[in-house]
């Protein structure tokens, strides 16, 4: 292997590891900020410069929390299955990890001083695979299997009923996920990332058509719900499992899980920037390759703030109603929606009028879908009933 | 909002509103800790905090007119309020209590008869899940939500049993808390009232009439019969 191989191989690796582990920093600052604004509370503010009164906002906070986690006692309890108790939290982080490099941040802008080396770059990103998006959900699909380790390994009814939820879960939500990003890989004719995100260039988003519209509700539903986040945070579930599948993890491992928690949410939604939201278009980037990065980071981190507002928004799902509504609700809407598109794809480029009316007729349809759904899932349910009284 | 998922997005605004709100709006900020007390004054334990009725930590942690905590008991003022208590010991609350944190005992003289009064009204608030059921159910106006927050104490048994003396406040603070509240709900007590006289009046004009009609039946009847007799005694 040659030295600028090593070189473009580091270029193309190194910012992954480095940009995402201190943006889950500052995004478990932003979490905490928000959802205590939403609650009209003032949220961290005391930990900013040490040994001075300077708050800066609490943005030392991240800082401290790591700390404080890394001197912890690492506790495993009695009984516990100590080799999968080891590995659970370090699985839930390596494909989270991995799946990042199937995010088209094109960083070949750092090697100026060397053509080839740009070259050599843009050679080795994974994105540039064809399938890179089969690879990203075949990975993802990994995390289940750490959820369970960790619950299982645990030894403890809770960390198992957490896991167990995860499975179910998961494994339901990920059908939706996946369905919703076929209407795009279709319209594209590529799993390539780099080549979905260049169909969209000049604001042809997929988010901007009917069935990308649905598509990119389904999957961003899908998405809170695998990474296990609020409204879909049952595994995690505080008020009913403690702390659910890592109930029995502490100092390090934990925050390992938290870790891969917020990769996995970064993954998702950069792989939501990529599929529906033009990956790194943006005005200027045309003149400024490197703004690319800039503008899919932008894309990432508003999709997590929708995230945190939901969590700040939205009561928990029972089990039931979970199961019920990737079954019963988001899986048909998925498959109407790919007929959808593909018809839509038969008809393309046909004129402004075939176009428009496709657009009408597949919004009426997918309207007409949900609420019939809506109306066929709704459980009858009366108001309260009393006894004794009157 | 009506559409499908229309909830979720006027959720999402009401949220967004506090987020925003927090901060231009200072008076948002609810939880202002201790602050208004001196540094190093902290309250260390339940005692010292404030026990007068209706009083808040400060100025800062205001409590809106909108929040209820726990149920109290009314009653309609008086020096003894045991003697003015809504409660008539029904226990229709007891038993609409979904987690049953509520327990009444009747009140008996002492010949035995029931007076219509709680001898025992007690609110375990550790279980208290604070859905308000006992105060739609009440037919007397009797239990109400009460906005008091600060019910920390070193015992966690008797001190969480709130007792039928601590639950009992004055209308007249039930109005200090909740003033619009309190004023609908005397409002429809003197609607209630006053419908239930008219009704009362209707029924005894009704009976009064009846009476007299019964009455002037009855005097024709013995006129008649009178005139018979003396159409008898004719013939």
């Amino acid at each position: 292997m040659s030295f600028e191989l090593v070189v473009a191989i580091l270029i193309a690796t190194v910012p992954l590891l480095v940009i995402f582990p201190s943006l889950f920093a500052l995004t478990t600052w932003l979490e905490r900020k928000a959802l205590a604004r939403i609650q009209n509370r003032r949220g961290p503010n005391k930990v900013g410069i040490p040994c001075t009164r300077i708050g800066l906002f609490g943005l030392g906070q991240p800082a401290a929390d790591g700390i404080k986690m890394l001197f912890k006692e690492d506790i495993v309890p009695n009984g516990a299955d100590r080799l999968f108790h080891l590995l659970a939290p370090i699985l839930a982080l390596i494909p989270a990890m991995l799946v990042l490099c199937f995010l088209p941040l094109d960083f070949s802008f750092v090697a100026v001083w060397d053509e080839s080396i740009a070259k050599d770059i843009k050679a080795v990103q994974g994105f540039a695979l064809d399938g890179a998006v089969i690879f990203f959900f075949a990975i993802t699909g990994i995390n289940t299997l750490s959820v369970f380790m960790a619950g299982w390994a645990s030894r403890n009814k809770y960390s198992l009923l957490g896991g167990m939820r995860a499975i179910a879960q998961m494994i339901s939500y990920e059908i939706p996920l996946v369905l919703s990003a076929v209407v795009v890989v279709m319209m594209v004719g590529s799993l390539n990332a780099k080549e979905i995100a260049d169909a969209q260039m000049g604001w042809n988003w997929y988010v901007f058509t009917p069935w990308g519209l649905a598509a990119f509700i389904i999957f961003f539903i899908a998405a809170l719900a695998e990474t296990n986040r609020s409204p879909f945070d049952l595994p995690e579930a505080e008020s009913e499992l403690i702390a659910g599948y890592f109930t029995e993890y502490s100092g390090f491992k934990f925050a390992l899980f938290f870790l891969g928690e917020y990769i996995s949410m970064f993954a998702i939604s950069g792989l939501a920037a990529v599929l529906f939201l033009g990956g790194g278009e943006g005005p200027w980037v045309a003149v400024y390759p490197w703004l690319a990065v800039g503008w899919f980071l932008a894309k990432i981190f508003s999709l997590i703030f929708v995230m945190i507002w939901l969590r700040g928004t939205l009561p928990r799902l029972r089990v039931d109603q979970l199961m019920a509504f990737a079954w019963k609700f988001l899986l048909p809407i998925s498959i109407i929606n790919i007929l959808i598109s593909g018809i839509a794809w038969h008809l393309r480029e046909q004129g402004a009028a075939v176009t428009a009316g496709v657009w009408g007729v597949s919004l009426g349809i997918l309207y007409v879908t949900a609420v019939g759904l809506n109306k066929l899932n709704r459980a009858n349910v009366k108001p309260r009933e009393y006894k004794y009284a009157e | 909002m009506s559409f499908l998922g229309g909830g979720i997005f006027s959720g999402m605004a009401v949220t967004l509103r506090n987020f925003v709100g927090s901060y231009f709006d200072p008076d948002r900020l609810t939880t202002n800790d201790y602050s208004w007390r001196p540094e190093g004054q902290l309250p260390q334990s339940a005692g010292e905090y404030p026990r007068e009725e209706g009083e808040q930590l400060s100025d800062a942690t205001t409590v809106t007119n909108y929040s209820r905590n726990f149920p109290m008991l009314l009653h309609d003022g008086g020096d003894n309020p045991m003697d003015a208590i809504r409660c008539v010991a029904c226990q229709i609350c007891e038993r609409e209590c979904p987690p049953q944190c509520i327990y009444i005992e009747k009140d008996y003289g002492e010949d035995g008869k029931f007076i219509k009064r709680p001898a025992v009204f007690d609110i375990d608030v550790s279980v208290c899940m604070s859905c308000q059921i006992c105060v739609e159910v009440c037919p007397f106006d009797a239990i109400v939500m009460n906005s008091q927050f600060e019910l920390s104490t070193p015992n966690r048994f008797d001190g969480l049993l709130l007792r039928r003396e601590d639950l009992l406040k004055s209308n007249g603070y039930y109005h200090r808390i909740h003033p619009e509240e309190a004023a609908q709900r005397d409002q429809r007590m003197a609607e209630e009232k006053a419908a239930k006289e008219a009704k009362k009046k209707a029924a005894a004009e009704a009976a009064k009439k009846k009476a007299e009609e019964k009455a002037r039946a009855e005097a024709e009847a013995k006129a008649q019969e009178e005139t018979g007799d003396k159409e008898e005694e004719a013939q």
